[in-house]
């Protein structure tokens, strides 16, 4: 290229100048078609102002300039009031565990165990269960999102507080060894359903969720060394649609496709299987 | 030859290792996602092997080929020895231990988070930590390959830098800058997660950093590639580049251009406004031109070199170039891969056209035909170009070479074309399986099952390779060492501008554009911070 004796100023101005113009031509038309036209045509015909088009272009505004927004009287009933937030774990972490085996011993102990076992055998255990679980349910049972004639006045005696303390009392103790004589490992089928689902019925492995570190929804409850009645009511409430309270259909998905059979099945399993 | 033999044949070695176990685990996905049963088959393993093989393919596999080869262009174009090798060792064992540290978490099933993250899911820390030494090891190569060109020029002065090293120090300088995003989103966001000092995580915030990396990266990737076509092909096909300013011109587009663009991953994402992700699109748009003037310099630059060679009329050059050559041939192969996988390319970026792809199978094909081909298989013929030189050593024949190119094309091409329709028909991309006894579905089946043959050529071809370069290192060795030279331009330069010899006034561009364009996407989550996300810790007992 060019002469090795030329002035380098006189090559390297040009360059410089051209470059920078190219480059910032270009930036400005995108910006001018992105931030000011496109948002100004489209917010006209979604009915939208000028300046809202743009703000909401920019970002400074929420929402798409091309859309108005939805108008709508529908109010959506969620299936729980539970919010998960950092503060309310922190919470569960910082809970007062004595104070909550005082509730326990008061009210709880007679249907679940003093140690979290329940002696009859319709009645969950909550030994091992973990903290998110226990609370989301207790806080279900007390706004009315899962209903039941025994809890439901029970956990409306308590508050916040209360509920969060005996939470944290429960999920501290740990689930007993399960006697190995009664382990029943050998049912193929059902722990195919657990491991890997049924995709000819579009479901999902039970352990795609419920395993240990499965990476389901927070508040998903551990199944096992659960008691065996307890959870084929279960699995028949959320097929039935009476238990109702399960974020996004989860569970009521799952168990609409389930047989009787497999319940029964899936119960026995749980209840004494060693497996987490 | 001094430091850089060893050096550059070290990275390549583990290079090309991560590569041989992720081309298996790659057909076993494929395998997986078909209607034939696969040994070993659950979500967990699945999801355990994408990671594994996209952290291979995607971070291990590129970052030390582009380290090996840097090293090697510093010396063989410069004509100098490398300055500091033995910070290029530290760099180089820092990869190490970053790479084993984090397959070693992958494969005890405590990362299965895939090489994008996904936060708030969060895996053990030392998986990002070894992710993080890989990129401080990458970061001293970018250092000493700016040294080096620096300490040429020093001695050189007014001298145009060899197009080769002034290539890989776009590359160099670019990668600095295409690291800070991921290197922030790690150190700042994923890392306090997974060690628990932090409960919650803004993912917006995240996916944001993630895109400031998420383009530049397959840049970074590419520019090895287009080294050769630039500096080896011509060469190859015994003929000179046609262009020297264009190949410039090229790669500093390429560090200009590929930052500023990023939000094209997120244009389905709701934390960002539709104003910035048009002017990214717009500027995405002109990462076209560098790839534009490659395909006119490089199809120029054979014309000449098959004229050269006796060939006339409108096409009976290309008939007269030396296709036995593996280079040749394998710019043609890759040439043919970049203009599907460009055009797909063009849907993805287009704001409107990219809801209809967006997170299906299509992407994926996408990138493995644009990045598993066209880029990986200039590796290829880079590393056939430079093993004598490493090695002392000549191919007795360059058969099983050629061979192994044809299987890698057909491969990809048989694998890839059907994924695309797949994506097209709605097919997801990361799933782990698929209900085949849904009607809906069952008739992607056969289409899976071509994508799987695809991939069983390919990691035929793939075990060929390995195969190829070990055997090159038992072969006798050569009477005369065999050297690399680089192409000349027709008209070779002898003094350019200041413009088109360094960086300086290109960083003070990138840094402007970066403002631009995500310095309000970015502070917006300062200013006004949106409710953050639980962090879920996918291992237990951390
Ligand atoms: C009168 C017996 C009774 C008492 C007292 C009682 N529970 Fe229950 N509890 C039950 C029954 C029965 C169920 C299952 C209800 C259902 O099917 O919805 C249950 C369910 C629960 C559940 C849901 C478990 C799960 O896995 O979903 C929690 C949590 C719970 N009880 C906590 C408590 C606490 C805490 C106390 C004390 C404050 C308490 N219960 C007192 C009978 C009782
Ligand atoms: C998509 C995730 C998911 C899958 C898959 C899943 N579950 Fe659940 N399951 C949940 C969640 C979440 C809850 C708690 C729902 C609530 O908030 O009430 C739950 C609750 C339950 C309960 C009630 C437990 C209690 O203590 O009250 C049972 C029983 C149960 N699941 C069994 C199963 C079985 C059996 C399978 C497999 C056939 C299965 N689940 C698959 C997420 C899942
Ligand atoms: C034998 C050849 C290969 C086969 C059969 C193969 C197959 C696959 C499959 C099935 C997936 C999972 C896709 C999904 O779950 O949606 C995948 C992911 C991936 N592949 Fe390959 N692949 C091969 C080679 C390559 C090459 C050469 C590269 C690049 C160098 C590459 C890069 C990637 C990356 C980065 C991912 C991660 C994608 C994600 O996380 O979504 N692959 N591959
Ligand atoms: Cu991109």
């Amino acid at each position: 290229m060019e002469h090795a004796d030329a002035d380098p100023k006189v090559l390297d101005q040009p360059w410089r100048i051209w470059a920078t113009a190219a480059i910032a031509s270009v930036a400005a038309a995108g910006l001018l078609l992105g931030m000011i036209v496109l948002p100004v045509v489209q917010g006209r015909n979604a009915g939208i102002s000028a300046f809202d088009a743009i703000c909401r272009a920019l970002g400074i505004q929420a929402g798409s300039p091309a859309m108005p927004q939805p108008p709508s009287a529908a109010q959506a009933i969620p299936v729980t009031q539970v919010a998960w937030s950092a503060e309310l774990i922190r919470d569960l972490e910082q809970a007062d565990r004595r104070n909550g085996e005082a509730i326990a011993s008061q009210t709880c102990f007679a249907c679940h165990g003093e140690r979290g076992f329940a002696p009859d055998n319709r009645n969950p255990n909550l030994a091992g269960q973990s903290a998110l679980a226990i609370y989301k349910q207790l806080h279900d049972y007390r706004s009315d999102s899962r209903f039941n004639d025994q809890m439901t006045p029970i956990a409306k005696a308590l508050d916040d507080r209360q509920l969060i303390d005996v939470t944290a009392y429960y999920a501290y103790l740990t689930t007993g060894a399960i006697d190995p004589t009664t382990a029943q490992v050998g049912d193929e089928e059902i722990v195919r359903l657990v491991e890997r689902g049924d995709q000819s019925r579009n479901l999902p492995a039970c352990s795609s969720c419920h395993g240990r570190r499965a990476g389901g929804p927070t508040e998903t409850p551990s199944l096992v060394g659960q008691n065996e009645g307890y959870l084929i009511a279960q699995l028949q409430l959320y097929r039935s649609g009476e238990r109702k309270n399960d974020i996004y259909h989860r569970m009521r998905s799952v168990a609409r496709q389930l047989t009787d059979r497999e319940i029964a099945r899936l119960a026995r399993y749980y209840s004494t299987t060693l497996r987490q | 030859m001094t430091h850089a033999r060893r050096l550059t044949l070290a990275h390549m070695w583990l290079a090309f290792a991560a590569f041989g176990v992720a081309v298996v685990l790659g057909v076993w996905q494929m395998w997986a996602r078909s209607p034939i049963p696969a040994p070993l088959h659950t979500p967990d393993n699945y999801f355990l092997a994408v990671t594994a093989h996209g952290v291979s393919m995607a971070y291990v596999l590129p970052t030390f080929v582009v380290m090996g080869f840097g090293y090697f262009v510093a010396e063989t174009a410069l004509r100098r020895p490398l300055p500091f090798p033995a910070w290029g060792w530290a760099g180089f064992w820092l990869g190490v231990a970053g790479s084993v540290l984090a397959a070693a978490t992958i494969f005890a099933g405590r990362a299965s988070v895939l090489y994008t993250f996904y936060p708030p899911l969060t895996a053990t820390p030392f998986f990002y930590i070894g992710l993080v030494l890989v990129v401080v090891g990458s970061w001293v190569w970018c250092a000493l390959m700016i040294i080096a060109m620096a300490q040429w020029k020093g001695e050189n002065p007014g001298k145009p830098v060899p197009l080769a090293m002034f290539a890989t120090v776009a590359n160099a300088v670019m990668w600095l800058w295409t690291t800070v995003g991921v290197a922030a989103e790690l150190l700042f966001q994923v890392i306090p997660a997974a060690f628990g000092w932090v409960d919650t995580l803004d993912v917006g915030l995240s996916r944001t950093l993630f895109s400031w990396t998420l383009h530049a990266i397959v840049y970074f990737w590419l520019i090895p590639s287009y080294i050769a076509f630039y500096t080896m092909a011509p060469q190859a096909a015994g003929g000179r580049l046609y262009s020297d300013t264009m190949g410039r011109l090229t790669f500093i587009l390429f560090l200009i251009y590929s930052l500023p663009v990023g939000m094209h991953h997120l244009f389905m994402d709701p934390e960002q406004s539709t104003g910035f992700k048009f002017l990214q699109m717009t500027l995405t748009a002109l990462v076209a031109a560098p790839t534009l003037l490659t395909v006119f310099t490089i199809t120029a630059s054979m014309e000449v070199a098959g004229r050269m060679r006796g060939g006339t009329g409108l096409f009976g050059w290309i008939k007269a170039l030396p296709w036995d050559r593996p280079m040749v041939l394998t710019t043609g192969l890759a040439f043919f891969m970049l203009w599907f996988g460009g055009g797909g390319g063009l849907i993805n970026m287009s704001y409107g056209m990219n809801a209809m792809v967006h997170n299906t199978s299509w992407v994926t094909a996408h990138f493995h035909l644009i990045f598993g081909g066209t880029v990986v298989i200039m590796y290829f013929a880079i590393a056939y170009a430079i093993w004598p030189t490493l090695t002392g050593r000549a191919f007795a024949s360059n058969r099983p070479l050629r061979l192994q190119l044809w299987l890698w094309f057909v491969g990809m091409m048989v694998m890839t074309l059907p994924w695309h329709y797949l994506g097209l028909q709605g097919q997801w991309r990361r799933v782990s399986e698929f209900n085949y006894a849904d009607p809906n579905i069952a008739g992607w089946g056969p289409w899976v099952v071509v994508s799987l043959l695809g991939g069983l050529v390919l990691l035929v071809s793939g075990l060929m390779f390995l195969w190829n370069l070990f055997g090159l290192h038992r072969a006798p060795l050569a009477a005369r060492l065999p050297d690399i030279r680089y192409a000349l331009a027709v008209h070779p330069p002898v003094r350019v501008p200041a413009a088109l010899n360094g960086f300086r006034m290109w960083n003070v561009v990138v840094a402007a554009l970066m403002l631009l364009a995500y310095g309000f996407p970015i502070a917006q989550f300062f200013l006004n911070s949106p409710p953050e996300a639980i962090v879920h810790r996918t291992v237990a007992g951390n």
